[in-house]
């Protein structure tokens, strides 16, 4: 009963209810533009809030943080320029679907079942979170490694026609995510004796170039043609196709709070391995995974949401960060006097309920916000290529510039960018090389950390997968959808994929 | 509205011919760019934002604070060197950028640095895993011995504190460990409570809210005398007293502004910084984190910085943690 | 379909290119720690550097053995003169950004690229630039406080100045 009250502060509060409104709705723009990203909103807030309460400047972070995750779909399906990197699955079949002018729908669909997605991530985190952390302190070093394996793995799905071309490009993500001084040992790697280089290449600064920047290039082909008209008659999806999205956006969210719960991997991750899910579940999709399924936009979105409740299981049971943001927002309650750690959920169980009320109203917010305000958005898309295509590339620049403030992740982001855009041309797909970047230090880090662990013995680390059964279920996993990939195993008996066509 | 155009253009036209040169009685004329050499959520950056505040009352300025992230810290250091030594760059830091040259991350290090304020200094601790068998620095000495290589400690890589806190153990008695880096010592009290490490040695600040709640055990005070924290557990300079002139040691907060600064600009941010550190938001902060106040400025901070690189480079030299000698830069040995 | 049976016009360098490249780094990956042990820094690297050589080096391969060339032009389907154009147009950005700062290069890039696209129209490229350049001065500057480097005008003392301004005759 006490814990309804404290649920309740935020919803009877009428100041309280509006910073967490206007939270969510800055945070619907800040995550929509690339470069602007929700870590960097919440770091300036805590400098903005300084002098509030506790409770304002939380109602605040957590509205920008679920409005932010949401938003990243915006630009991904409209431009094909994720705002946020997780939503860079939402862009593999949300811009087809804008090309086809189903813009309005695909916003429809992916608003809802961000919604479902964040109610049910909010909902393990509400009844479930001590059993999930304790869980997801479970993991071990070769999980962790056994998890960016079955992300590598993904590289099958993404790589289009050929896989030779897709593991090359997700080879080289890895490559890039591992320039700069290496953080476990601050060993220089492909700084090739350049000190501009030891902080490594941006990660999204990559993003940005390999899929704004070659974006804008790739569409001076046609820039005298017309835009596509979308139509926005029916954004709302209707009651029948939520409820077949239902069974499927049920897992997507589970992996979802699972993957946002685990310290060290996020909603970017959550979202891809929930594509991947996707497509290997969905027997008959309506139109084909690539060209704008709708199962294809219902997963990152639903695992992408999640995660933001997962990413608060940790923090408010143990003071954990699950990601990032989470990581400002435990610094924030420092600032605000507070302890947060594992006697916080027990000496202030306020903190807890609050969090989680106000993470309800800030997902009911973003559908609001998410569903109305569809017609202004569509027309940016509709807006003169001779127009949108310098804006793009400006902001490109501006938001590679403010991701770390560094000069040197404007000129890689442009690099990127080129480099993407002759990769495209000549049938390279982009994802597996995000894909790499994002799961490099992951896996590179864990891999050595494993090893380490087990003094160098490669015996020892197998023994170590063989007899846990955390590690046993995961490498079963690893070792299944890698013997049940069946383009590839067709790709590996045909030369490799060069020239297999079904 | 006429009056005020004119102030803006007149404004403006001396903004232009001034360029960066500054007057101390007009600093700051324009915001100061705070440059955090460490992520969003660390412990430097929440102290940084806990007293800038605080001194932006004092400066009546504005300082805009940043994050800017890699290479231990050096990517920062290198930024705020590259900039015009005007008071409108300030670094903020912690301890590393005094390791970088014997551990080949360059040569500038804080000698090219005027300290505004060291702010606070963390005390080192040695935690366990609650399944650990072993419960006091002796019984885990004896451990470790009988078991060479196979407990696991926690590391932040060479020159971290973990790396440091192990090399002074180390430098007494026999140690053979399996250290397991982590990037930060978050994610690797985090591998602790999950079991992935054995020990842990942290800083008492990022630890102490596990050690409360019951997630870990703390083993003993890497300090002279206990905290008042933790009031019942042992430090090891006195249970060990072969220890104690390492001791005090830690890790700590500082901010810096580049060599040549106008001397009545740094006593400005050196008044403003002063001054933060005593609000109340900072004290209480530092409190509950348990770290120790230092708030020394001058020749105090100087000394502060000469001994705590001597000590420490030395420390790692002698463990071979360092990849050139501090004999090499002209660090006296302790 | 067997349009990927057939190599695109600059198809062979780029594969080419992109064969060396990774050599190279196939190169730097194992100086950085040799054959040390399976923890090394440079044991993920030289893995994933082999990866790339092995893989590139059959594209390569695959594209050298098709014969036949499709009817694609190198200056017309794969580099254009517009996509020319605007990569010289970022290169300069990127050049000029330091010394001239953001405001001027951006203005200057956006009403340039406008004018170039639309061929013409100078009101309509300065009134849409400036319009556009103001909402990211206050979405990023104002509101995110993002540094942008200021080169030639003095931004940060204006603002300082009419902070004061505003914040009354004190």
């Amino acid at each position: 009963m006490q814990a309804l009250e404290y649920f309740l502060i935020p919803w009877l509060d009428l100041k309280l209810l509006f910073l967490v409104a206007a939270g969510t709705f800055a945070g619907v723009y800040v995550g929509a533009i690339p470069g602007l990203s929700v870590t960097m909103a919440v770091s300036i807030l805590i400098g903005f809030t300084f002098t509030w309460d506790v409770y304002p400047a939380l109602c605040l972070m957590v509205g920008i943080f679920m409005g932010g995750v949401y938003g990243g779909s915006r630009t991904a399906i409209l431009l094909n320029i994720p705002g946020a990197p997780s939503a860079i699955a939402t862009a593999m079949d949300g811009y087809p679907l804008a090309q086809k002018g189903q813009a309005g729908e695909a916003i429809g669909i992916a608003t809802v079942m961000s919604f479902v997605g964040g109610l049910i991530g909010i909902i393990v985190l509400a009844i479930a979170a001590p059993t999930v952390s304790e869980f997801a302190l479970v993991f071990q070093p070769r999980d962790y490694m056994l998890l960016a394996v079955l992300g590598i793995l993904l590289v099958g799905s993404l790589s289009g026609e050929s896989l030779v071309k897709g593991i090359f490009a997700g080879a080289m993500g890895l490559l890039i995510g591992t320039v700069g001084l290496d953080p476990l040992t601050a060993e220089e790697r492909f700084t090739f004796g350049l000190t501009g280089l030891w902080g490594g290449i941006s990660f999204i600064a990559v993003m940005i170039g390999m899929f704004g920047v070659s974006e804008a290039l790739m569409q001076l082909h046609h820039v005298d043609k017309t835009a596509v008209k979308q139509k926005i008659s029916r954004i709302v999806p209707n009651w029948a196709s939520i409820r077949r999205y239902l069974p499927l956006s049920l897992q997507t969210s589970s992996i979802g709070v699972l993957i946002g719960a685990l310290p060290g991997t996020g909603g970017d991750i959550a979202a891809l391995m929930a594509y991947d899910h996707a497509k290997r579940v969905t027997r008959n999709p309506e139109v084909p995974f690539g060209q704008g399924a709708k199962e294809g936009l219902v997963a990152p979105e639903t695992a992408n949401n999640a995660a933001v409740g997962g990413a608060f299981i940790p923090m408010l049971t143990l003071g954990i960060p699950g990601d990032a943001v989470t990581a400002i927002m435990i610094g924030a309650l420092y600032i605000h006097g507070l302890n947060p750690g594992p006697m916080l959920m027990i000496e202030q169980p306020q903190m807890f309920w609050f969090i989680t009320g106000a993470l309800v109203l800030a997902n009911i917010f973003m559908l609001i916000f998410g569903l109305t305000g569809i017609r202004i958005f569509t027309k940016i898309v509709e807006m003169p290529r001779t127009v949108l295509i310098p804006l793009i590339l400006l902001l490109s620049i501006v938001g590679a510039y403010a991701v770390n403030n560094s000069i040197s992740d404007v000129y890689w982001m442009l690099g990127f960018g080129v480099l993407g855009y002759f990769m495209k041309s000549y049938g390279y797909q982009l994802g597996p090389v995000i894909l790499g970047v994002i799961l490099s230090r992951l896996l590179d880090e864990n891999w050595r950390r494993a090893i380490i662990s087990e003094q160098g013995s490669i015996a020892g680390l197998f023994k170590g997968m063989l007899t846990s059964p955390l590690s046993l279920v995961l490498l079963a996993t690893v070792v299944l959808i890698f013997v049940s990939q069946t383009p590839l195993w067709r790709c590996v008996r045909g030369k490799l994929g060069l020239e297999s066509r079904p | 509205m006429k009056k005020t155009l004119v102030k803006f253009a007149a404004m403006a036209a001396l903004g232009a011919v001034m360029g960066t040169a500054a007057f101390a009685q007009d600093y700051p004329a324009k915001e100061i760019q705070g440059i955090i050499q460490w992520g969003a959520g660390g412990s430097t950056d929440t102290v940084m934002r806990t007293v800038t505040p605080h001194a932006e009352k004092v400066l009546g300025g504005k300082v805009v604070m940043k994050n800017m992230t890699g290479g231990v810290g050096a990517i920062a250091t290198k930024f705020v060197y590259a900039q015009n030594p005007d008071g409108y760059a300030l670094l903020m830091g912690a301890e590393n950028p005094l390791l970088y040259k014997v551990m080949g991350l360059g040569d500038i290090d804080y000698s090219e640095f005027t300290p505004i304020n060291i702010l606070a200094r963390g005390v080192p601790i040695l935690v366990a895993n609650n399944d650990a068998p072993f419960d006091t620095f002796d019984e885990m000495v004896e451990y470790i011995q009988a078991h060479p290589n196979e407990v696991k400690f926690g590391s932040t890589g060479p020159g971290g504190l973990p790396s440091v806190v192990t090399s002074m153990i180390a430098s007494k008695i026999e140690l053979p460990v399996t250290q397991v880096p982590y990037d930060g010592d978050g994610p690797a009290l985090t591998a602790l409570q999950g079991g992935a490490v054995d020990v842990m040695p942290a800083v008492l600040g990022a630890s102490i809210e596990a050690i409360r709640g019951g997630r870990i055990k703390a083993i003993t005070l890497i300090d002279n005398k206990p905290t008042e924290v933790l009031p019942d557990l042992p430090a090891l300079g006195e249970t060990h007293p072969e220890y104690a002139d390492y001791f005090p040691w830690g890790p700590f907060f500082g901010v810096f502004v580049k060599n040549g600064t106008p001397e009545d600009v740094v006593a400005k941010l050196t008044e403003a910084y002063a001054e933060g550190a005593k609000s109340e938001d900072f004290v209480k902060l530092m409190a509950d984190r348990g770290y120790i106040i230092e708030s020394l400025s001058g020749q105090e901070a100087q000394d502060f910085l000469t001994k705590w690189q001597s000590l420490t480079t030395w420390l790692l030299h002698d463990a071979g943690q360092t990849k050139a000698s501090p004999e090499e830069f002209g660090i006296p040995k302790p | 379909m067997h349009s990927n049976r057939i190599r695109s016009a600059g198809e062979l360098v780029f594969h080419a290119a992109l064969f060396a490249v990774s050599l190279v780094l196939l190169w730097s990956s194992y100086g950085i720690s040799g054959f040390a042990s399976l923890s090394s820094p440079g044991a993920l690297p030289m893995a994933v550097a082999f990866v790339m050589a092995v893989s590139s080096g059959l594209i390569l391969l695959d594209c050298w053995r098709k014969a036949e060339r499709d009817r694609t032009r190198f200056l017309r389907d794969i580099l254009p003169p517009a996509v020319i154009v605007m990569m010289l147009f970022i290169t300069g950005y990127a050049l000029l950004l330091v010394p001239l700062g953001f405001l001027p290069v951006s203005l200057m890039f956006l009403v340039l690229s406008i004018l170039y696209l639309r061929r013409g129209g100078l009101v309509f490229a300065v009134s849409v630039s400036l319009l556009a350049l103001i909402l990211v001065y206050i979405v990023f500057r104002l509101v995110f406080t993002v540094l942008m480097p200021a080169g030639i005008v003095p931004e940060a003392e204006l603002l300082a100045a009419i902070g004061q301004i505003f914040g009354g005759g004190k």
